[in-house]
């Protein structure tokens, strides 16, 4: 009988794994279910390792596709989009105005590593903008955007590449500073159902209330944009 | 009973051990040294071992008279300086690391620009291994048989001739252990220093950082760093053994105090 209650009891939470981007959102939505926030990259990797995921949220199509090839995952679908903006401290310390003053030498500039989804978008987005020389000036590479945002919050860099729903989450402490329209890349996040799931229903059920009226609402609340 | 614990310490070191065993059962001597040639490898060998390399002569250098200084004088609050020294010992490294940004950052006490930089792993590295060496030396300065000092003393050496040739070689043992027991453990420094310098690689990118930025990315080359790295600290804390053994007091009418 006991065995049967705990069961029961650990059934009843979702365990969801999302996006670092998504860590202020996601509980606003549901604050029932057990998350877990990191760089998506590293979730995909523990996705795949056998981690009792019921729900993978990723910041790219890039995870989610890859899991789905290796038929770990349902087919991923879009619920929402983000863009990249820079933002400095405050204070502005390396008094940025816009994109073009990071090739200044000397400027801290904080970006995702390689792999990491905002550290991808960031490399294209400079790309597009012809100004990968900038990325000499890079003092680290963090795992995943809320680190990055975290060191121009906290002052230590002089500038970042996050994503505009991040600048919600540390209210004042930084200027958003906006970026050519046309240089963005496309930031499309998708969620797809782990294969390993004990909890697909609930999980489904998860995924068409996020992609729903509710989830359109707070995600568009949040600041993402919607498919 | 006698059965009963050696069972325990047959789990006990078998637990232990398991996951260092794993660490090389994963991976083949061939693939282990190609890994370790890949540039992030490399790069992360040279950081780890500049940085420590930095970090130990700072320790060493200014570690040495202070353990001096707190082995032989007494004054009030000497318990208190010796706990404050010895905090960062317990003090989990990520508060290490929010302590050494709110001191050291740019909006910290002393407000300097250092975050992000080598220096900011040396300092790291400085902080979390300097109580491993300073304990251990405060130990083996006390343990040096006073009389031994005062009889060098009434015969006429200077302090600084009672120091480097009295108590320097009876405590060397013990300042030896100390210095492996701290280059092991800074080796070893993780979160401190990727809240403090963050993780660039050539730059601020040390071993542990490696290994954690390439665990998601390229396991093997997670694989072949940690498996040098328990390689190296088990040497290390072989050596600290070899060290206490051999630190038996040089001269013989030291015997009874021997530490």
């Amino acid at each position: 009988m006991k065995l049967v209650a705990l069961t029961v009891l650990a059934a009843a939470h979702l365990n969801v794994f999302g996006a670092a981007s998504l860590a202020e959102v996601l509980p606003r939505f549901d604050g029932t279910a057990r998350y877990q926030f990191g760089g998506s990259d590293q979730l995909a990797f523990q996705v795949r390792g056998g981690a009792p995921a019921d729900l993978f949220l990723a910041a790219s199509p890039k995870y989610p596709q890859d899991l789905y090839e290796q038929h770990r995952c349902s087919k991923p679908v879009t619920f929402a989009t983000n863009t990249v903006v820079l933002v400095v401290p405050r204070a502005n310390p390396a008094r940025i105005r816009s994109v073009y003053d990071l090739r200044r030498d000397g400027i801290k500039l904080v970006v995702g590593a390689k792999g990491v989804p905002i550290g991808d978008y960031t490399r294209r987005l400079l790309a597009n903008l012809g100004l990968t020389a900038v990325l000499s000036n890079v003092v680290s590479e963090e795992d995943d955007v809320k680190l990055v945002v975290a060191k121009v919050a906290l002052g230590e860099a002089d500038a970042a590449f996050v994503y505009r729903t991040d600048v919600k989450a540390v209210g004042n402490r930084v200027l958003r500073l906006a970026i050519p329209a046309s240089a963005q890349p496309t930031v499309a996040y998708r969620a797809c159902v782990p294969t390993a799931s004990k909890q697909k229903p609930a999980a489904r059920a998860y995924l068409r209330r996020l992609l729903g009226p509710t989830g359109r609402a707070r995600l568009r609340d949040a600041g993402f944009g919607l498919p | 009973m006698r059965a009963a614990f050696a069972v325990c310490a047959a789990v006990a070191v078998a637990f232990l051990a398991l996951p260092v065993v794993a660490l090389f059962s994963r991976i083949s001597p061939a693939t282990l040294l190609a890994q370790l040639g890949e540039p992030a490898a490399r790069d992360a060998l040279v950081v780890s071992l500049k940085t420590n390399a930095i970090a130990q002569t700072l320790v060493l250098g200014i570690g040495t008279p202070a353990a001096h200084v707190l082995a032989t004088r007494r004054f009030r609050g000497r318990d208190l300086v010796l706990t404050l020294v010895e905090l960062p010992l317990v003090l989990p490294p990520a508060v290490a690391g929010v302590g050494l940004l709110a001191a050291f950052g740019r909006m910290g006490l002393l407000s300097t620009s250092v975050a992000f930089t080598q220096t900011a792993v040396v300092l790291a590295v400085a902080y979390v291994a300097a109580p491993f060496y300073i304990r251990t030396a405060v130990a083996a300065f006390e343990a040096v048989d006073a009389t031994i000092v005062d009889a060098a003393r009434t015969l006429g050496a200077r302090p600084w001739r009672v120091f480097a040739r009295v108590a320097l070689p009876l405590a060397a043992g013990g300042l030896g252990a100390g210095a492996v027991l701290a280059f092991a453990r800074g080796l070893g420094e993780f979160g401190a220093t990727i809240m403090f310098a963050g993780s660039l690689q050539g730059v601020t990118q040390t071993l542990p950082l490696a290994i954690y930025a390439q665990f998601g990315r390229d396991f093997e080359v997670a694989l072949a760093l940690g498996a040098l790295l328990a390689a190296f600290s088990f040497a290390l804390l072989l050596a600290v053994k070899w060290l206490r053994f051999t630190s038996t007091p040089v001269f013989p009418f030291a015997s009874s105090s021997s530490a």
